[in-house]
């Protein structure tokens, strides 16, 4: 399988007032054609900002300090603006977390997604694309503003104007956190088989470690602006080796038996100044050694996958201990 | 605008009252004005026409001047001037206020820096010192008070438009259309202009009453248009040299100056609040 990203080591920090952020902090990714994967973390993991990284499209403020992005052979971090622009128009699609805000509530919905599809827009290529994307009425929805739209019926639409240009690499990020939870479900697996249908890969970033992990075949677990856990999607849900991921699938709801209860996570995401020199999780792992807290864990493959701990191996263990004395 | 907008915006000037009273008054100065030189009125240069310093008579429903010209189809010119050299003040404002409100609101950087800075220090300069500074290099005039009103109008007008501008362009659907291929260009001109187009309007009226002002105050200075033409602030000074004979020549111009201000103040308020729910809708 040829890789349509493939991320070296990126760093990427924030400009603050007290001096710069490290949003995404050493993350080495690669995505292969075809593939769906899953980037998981909580706010301020750093998911989105890798995300947006991918089509050089950070805020103000934020600066690629080290590694290599490249999508489709093209380096993002160095290309020209000429060759960004074509990158991003044929390459790339982007499914944004609030539909409402990702359309312009000037424009009719079949106008934007002329803008969208440049010179091969057509009332017919319009409404197919409406329709691909879940919509029953492609030709009343075209004429429509958006806020006339629902939430669901706005999502689609972007869902629309992002493989107008059939991307090599979808990148949805939070695609249904506005979303009722009715709905959330099945715009994920429009995505997906929209992707399925178009041979294109998709990245969703998302803090629902489940819903991805059951769609996506591969899962990425972020926390600190590092990976800190990757694999295929049915052994991290199965049998997570990090205690971060450990502590994700205990704090949602869904797998609990009658009476469970769920365990929040202790303590806050760090705030990283700088390169991190320790474990990031080490503050708030319930497993944590003296040396998580000195040493940084390296990437090391375990079990088929790759896991950033120290005691990885030794964790579960030590955890299913912890919680049945 | 959009469509909707539009009907909405429309709908709710229809109930509002104070809004509507001032577009009907702003309508009727302005028709008054267009149409002053067909009306009946009399001639307005016509020296002796009737008595010097006149009161108002049925003749001369205005009274005379200090020439005995007829005051009625002066007042009615100065009207015109007035409000023409501040529309098209207003008008150059509106241009280049939304083209650099836009570009630093969208651009940011150094641009913004840059745009910013200059309009802060216009922002700083008292409108009346600059008209002097103007009159003096380019002699007062017509040109003079337009390029007065332009310059003191432009910075608040800029600093509005690129705030609401910053808000827009920090919206996901121009993020998206960078997506698209999108240049800088067609972000501005095809997502970020409609949409600030609601408060450029609200803002135009703002500066168009500021623009009577201060043409008022040049004018009422000797700096704006010159004799024989009269505009409601030359009138204003004239008619403040015979405030004790015949206070009427000062009274008419200040009377119908407060109500133009007063009437695109009105109208500004009225699309203002037309506007605001809309606005909110947009932002979620």
């Amino acid at each position: 399988m040829s890789a349509i990203v493939q991320v070296r080591d990126l760093v990427v920090s924030y400009a603050s007032g007290d001096g710069p952020v490290c949003a995404v902090d050493g993350v080495s990714l690669s995505i292969g054609a075809g593939e769906s994967v899953g980037i998981v973390g909580e706010s301020g993991s750093g998911k989105s900002t890798l995300g947006m990284a991918l089509g050089r499209l950070l805020a103000p403020g934020a600066a690629i300090e080290g590694g290599d992005i490249v999508v489709d052979g093209q380096s993002v971090a160095r290309c020209s603006a000429p060759e960004l622009r074509r990158l991003r128009r044929e390459r790339l699609g982007f499914v944004f977390q609030n539909p409402m805000s990702a359309l312009d509530p000037t424009l009719r919905v079949g106008r934007q997604l002329a803008l969208a599809l440049g010179r091969e827009a057509t009332p017919e290529r319009i409404h197919e694309l409406l329709g691909r994307a879940g919509l029953d009425t492609p030709a009343t929805v075209a004429r429509r503003f958006p806020h006339e739209l629902s939430g669901g019926m706005a999502q689609r639409v972007t869902i629309a104007m992002a493989i107008a240009r059939r991307p090599a690499l979808l990148i949805a990020d939070e695609p249904t956190a506005s979303l009722d939870a009715s709905i959330q479900g099945l715009i994920l697996d429009l995505l997906l088989s929209l992707v399925r249908d178009t041979g294109a890969s998709l990245l969703i970033l998302s803090h629902d470690l489940r819903m991805v992990a059951r769609r996506c075949r591969r899962t990425v677990v972020m926390y600190g602006g590092c990976i800190v856990e990757a694999g295929d999607s049915r052994e991290v849900l199965a049998a997570p080796a990090h205690p971060y991921t450990q502590a994700l699938i205990r704090a949602a709801a869904g797998h609990e038996g009658h009476g469970g209860r769920l365990t929040p996570i202790a303590g806050v995401p760090p705030v990283l100044r700088g390169r991190a020199t320790a474990c990031a999780f080490a503050p708030r792992c319930a497993a944590a050694q003296p040396r998580c807290h000195a040493e940084r864990p390296a990437e090391r493959a375990l079990h088929g996958r790759t896991v950033a701990c120290h005691f990885a191996d030794a964790v579960p263990a030590q955890l299913h201990a912890a919680e049945s004395p | 605008m959009s469509t909707p907008g539009r009907a909405i915006l429309l709908r709710r000037l229809r109930r509002d009252r104070l809004g509507m009273l001032g577009a009907v008054l702003l309508l009727l100065l302005l028709l008054l004005s267009v149409l002053g030189p067909v009306l009946p009125l009399g001639d307005s240069t016509e020296i002796g026409a009737g008595p010097r310093l006149g009161p108002p008579t049925a003749a001369f429903p205005m009274g005379n001047d200090e020439l005995g010209r007829s005051y009625l189809p002066r007042v009615v010119q100065g009207i015109g001037v007035t409000f023409a050299l501040s529309s098209a003040a207003v008008a150059i404002t509106a241009l280049i206020g939304t083209a650099l409100g836009i570009a630093a609101g969208y651009l940011g950087g150094v641009v913004d820096g840059l745009i910013a800075r200059v309009a802060d220090v216009l922002f700083a300069f008292p409108a009346l010192l600059f008209g002097l500074l103007v009159a003096a290099v380019v002699g007062p005039g017509q040109i003079s008070a337009i390029v007065v009103i332009s310059t003191a109008t432009l910075p608040l007008f800029v600093r509005v438009i690129r705030s609401v501008a910053l808000s827009v362009a920090g919206r996901e659907f121009a993020l998206a259309a960078v997506v698209a291929g999108a240049s800088p260009w067609r972000v501005m001109a095809v997502h970020i202009l409609p949409n600030i187009a609601g408060a450029a309007i609200v803002q135009l009226t703002y500066a168009l009453s500021i623009g009577m002002l201060i043409e008022s105050g040049l004018s009422f200075l000797g700096l704006g248009v010159q004799p024989p033409d009269a505009s409601l602030g030359s009138l204003l000074r004239l008619g403040s040299v015979y405030l004790n004979v015949s206070p009427w020549l000062a009274l008419i111009p200040g009377v119908v100056l407060a109500l133009a201000i007063m009437s695109v103040n009105l109208l500004g308020d009225a699309i203002r609040d037309g506007l605001e729910p809309l606005r909110g809708r947009a932002l979620t």
